[in-house]
């Protein structure tokens, strides 16, 4: 693309002033405030618009720097422009009442539209950042040599990351990150609620667990019981046969205490005592064996009443209460009860745990959330990997470039220029280092130029028009010369604005035919 | 004819008691039933010791037998399940063995841990009727001959479509079945295509009108699919017109033409990305990368 015509017809101080420009190089001479500024200034606004800033902000924006000195509402200008052999002409009206911008096609008189990014194609897809960095290039706004290397490498940082095209590589990085770790807090969500339910689930399993052991407790209590009150009733049954082991006792059932016989037998031996022993003494012994055999049916008698308790039985026999000494068909009732509810429980149980074991089985939503995991981390991997291979790519292309410029400008003295990892910046001077503070400003400035126009050749499609403001200030005229050259011999169109006459006698000295324009 | 699985754990005594009550009441009804995979017979189970109602018949062996039901001429065939997974294939010989008039087969399983079976050799067995169980899904696999009748109300939320069971009659003339839908409520899977003009509101009321257009009184799981403008974000909390949707899963894609971004952007990393993770499929692990990448740039990019 080649700037062809500035129509100025009403910006800043001009007033319908045309300036045509031609190929190569174009010098727009001016004494201080004459307006150089104002033309460079024109040039971007009819490239990229001109915004009217809000508020107080507006006071000393560019728009209401360049805002006409007579007739203010009438603030407008032209550019004629060739691009692929066709010229069109951008047509803007920057006052707020008329506001309006245009791009025609002058060869077909076709209308394009800027808003469509008809004219953004036109440059090659440069956007305003990069024109600024790139095809325009000012004098470094910055006073000493130190800062001056800062803005260099903040200038190499932006475009190492990101080239064109806006893209903010760390922001989106961040994003994902966030994105990333909003996913796994839903997982994380996820896990918890699933913990929350298995730990009710847990903790219902331990109440039927706890139910189970009761029951088997009091199950065994009651076997305990059973077996304890048939054994007393065997042992008690054996006690009523045992002590009566005599003869007497054999033949007497075991039901009758004293067996009628018994009773018989007595009368009998006291009648026979009466009968044989004679008078007195029969008195005496039949009253002493009656006494005898009362002793002995008395005692009998006793025995059969008294139950033989054991002192613990004894308190035990105390302590229960009158309604727990239940029958043993009740107990008997209550084991067999007892023993299905044991079962029911148990039963429970085993659900509750199979019910455990299918919560462990990962869901649906968790593997979806995994996988949107995954592929946030799989876009972050991917995206540092390639900002890696496309930075020293980039690197390495422009450090080339920006070397092969700056040797020539310097004429071989710095063969190169190197940029390390953290973005220092230093030259190769005969084989020996040479770190960006330690040189002077006008190098700095010529390893700025040589970075700018490396970096233009990536950042543009199209051959720009390069526009340079004042830049040479601070070369010697050796190295202004070297810089010319290249200039004119890489670049198809170039704008210098210089309030010197420096640039034209030496590119008149050159034999390079120059354009030269007077503002 | 219940095939199994009418629990789905082993059964409380108490529920037994409960589905008794409800079983005897059925008038002039005789009720066949097995054991199948969830509600295996244990060796505690309570199905080895309850007593049923007179007219409900449970099929306890493992091996094939028979219950016959003189009143209705009828036979019924199957056997239930005493372990979780049986892998033989039971029922491959099972013939009938023509010990009443009309003959069922009444089986569950039929996957390869279940009883592994083919539904045609089945049919070729002879019975009047196979009535299956094991699948929650209603399928009538041979016309009036073999039929899964599925669980009577969806039981999770994948258990989609109409439930109920299978209705039928044995005449002389053969076998006729039909489904009978008995769930009031069925999960439905509903797909919401979104597009580009989309907003919450408009998405919402998508939402609501296929609810309106499918029942209001079912339950929807509901996926969004199609392309979503990029900065659309959708908050799937409140997309819920009806209290009637289980969950909502997020699947759009931002309508990013990926051509031509990446045309665009050949000589930055966008562009770059993007043709590194390209071609991938639409459900691929990759894709899905790509979408969230190109989102993240596009985002943030400057100006």
């Amino acid at each position: 693309m080649k700037i062809r015509e500035l129509i100025l017809k009403n910006f800043g101080k001009f007033t319908d002033r045309h300036i045509q420009l031609d190929d190569g190089i174009n010098i727009l001479y001016g004494e201080n405030e004459s307006g150089k500024s104002t033309i460079h200034t024109f040039i971007r606004g009819m490239f990229y618009g001109m915004e009217r800033g809000r508020g107080r902000a507006a006071v000393n924006d560019t728009y209401s720097i360049y805002e006409p000195w007579e007739n203010s509402n009438f603030y407008s200008g032209s550019l004629r422009f060739e691009s692929g052999g066709k010229v069109f002409r951008i047509d803007r009206n920057f006052d707020r009442y008329s506001k309006k911008a245009e791009l025609i096609c002058e060869d077909d008189g076709e209308l394009l539209s800027i808003e469509e990014g008809d004219l953004e194609m036109l440059l090659g897809g440069l956007r305003a950042e990069s024109y600024d960095n790139t095809v325009s290039v000012q004098q470094l706004k910055v006073q000493t040599s130190q800062s001056l290397a800062g803005e260099l490498r903040n200038y190499a940082t932006n475009y190492y990351t990101s080239g064109t095209a806006g893209i903010d590589l760390e922001s989106a990085m961040k994003k994902l990150q966030e994105k990333k770790k909003e996913q796994e807090h839903t997982i994380k969500d996820a896990l918890i609620q699933r913990q929350q339910k298995r730990e009710y689930i847990e903790q219902e399993a331990s109440y039927v667990w706890r139910d189970v052991h009761r029951l088997e407790c009091e199950a065994a209590n009651i076997d305990e019981e059973l077996k304890h009150r048939r054994e007393r009733e065997k042992s008690e049954d054996e006690y009523r046969e045992e002590p009566n082991k005599r003869v007497v006792d054999e033949l007497r059932p075991s039901k009758w205490r004293i067996h009628p016989i018994e009773i018989i037998v007595f009368a009998v031996i006291i009648a026979l005592a009466f009968v044989i022993i004679s008078k007195p003494w029969n008195y005496l012994v039949s009253i002493v064996i009656f006494l005898l055999c009362l002793i002995y049916v008395w005692n009998r008698m006793k025995v059969g009443k008294k139950q033989e308790k054991t002192p613990p039985e004894l308190i035990l026999e105390e302590i229960t209460p009158e309604e727990e000494k239940i029958s043993l068909e009740q107990l008997e009732w209550e084991r067999i009860h007892l023993r299905a509810e044991l079962k029911e429980k148990k039963i429970q149980y085993e659900n509750l745990q199979e019910q455990l074991a299918e919560l462990d089985e990962v869901g649906q939503e968790f593997r979806e959330n995994d996988r949107k995991c995954q592929a946030i981390q799989l876009a972050m991997d991917r995206l540092q990997e390639l900002s890696e291979t496309m930075q020293k790519k980039m690197k390495k292309e422009l450090d080339e470039k920006a070397s092969e410029i700056i040797s020539q400008i310097t004429d071989g003295k710095y063969e190169k220029l190197l940029i390390d990892e953290n973005l220092h910046i230093s030259l190769m001077s005969h084989g020996r280092r040479v770190d960006i503070e330690q040189v002077s400003r006008g190098t700095v400035e010529q390893i700025y130029f040589a970075l700018r126009m490396s970096a233009g050749s990536f950042l543009q499609e199209e051959d720009l028009p390069v526009i340079l403001d004042d830049t040479f200030a601070y070369y010697d005229d050796e190295r202004l010369m070297e810089t010319l050259r290249w200039l004119a011999d890489h670049k198809s169109q170039v704008l210098i604005f210089t309030c010197q006459k420096r640039e034209e006698q030496l590119l008149k000295e050159m034999g390079i035919e120059i354009k030269r324009e007077e503002i | 004819m219940i095939a199994g699985d009418i629990f789905h754990r082993q059964p409380l005594l108490r529920e037994l008691k409960e589905m008794n009550s409800v079983l005897a009441s059925a008038v002039d009804t005789e009720v066949v039933m097995i054991a199948g995979n969830h509600d295996f017979i244990k060796k505690d189970s309570y199905y080895r010791s309850f007593r049923w109602a007179d007219n409900v018949h449970m099929i306890l062996d493992d091996k094939i037998s028979c219950v016959e039901l003189e009143k209705i001429q009828t036979a019924v065939y199957g056997c239930s399940y005493y372990k979780r997974e049986i892998k033989d294939a039971v029922f491959d010989k099972a013939f009938p063995k023509k010990r009443q008039k009309y003959e069922i087969l009444l089986a569950h399983g039929g996957d390869e841990k279940h009883i592994p079976f083919q539904y045609r050799s089945l049919a070729e067995l002879g019975y009047d009727y196979v009535a299956l169980g094991h699948i929650h899904m209603p399928q009538i696999l041979i016309e009036n001959q073999v039929a899964y009748a599925g669980a009577l109300e969806p039981v999770d939320t994948g258990d989609t479509g109409a439930h109920g069971f299978m209705a039928g009659e044995i005449t002389e003339q053969g076998c006729r079945i039909q489904f009978v839908p008995f769930a009031s409520r069925q999960y439905i899977h509903m797909d919401v295509e979104v597009n580009r003009k989309m907003t919450g509101y408009l998405l919402k009321n998508q939402i609501r009108k296929q609810i309106e257009d499918l029942g209001v009184q079912n339950i929807y799981k509901i996926t969004l699919t199609g392309f979503r403008d990029p900065d659309m974000i959708y908050n799937l909390e409140d997309m819920d017109p009806c209290g009637n949707i289980v969950g909502i899963t997020d699947h759009t894609k931002p309508a990013y033409q990926l051509q031509k971004l990446m045309e665009e952007n050949r000589d930055n990393i966008l562009g770059q990305f993007i043709e590194s993770l390209n071609g991938n499929d639409q459900d691929s692990i990759e894709y899905q990368a790509l979408c969230e990448g190109v989102q993240a740039l596009m985002e943030t990019r400057r100006g």
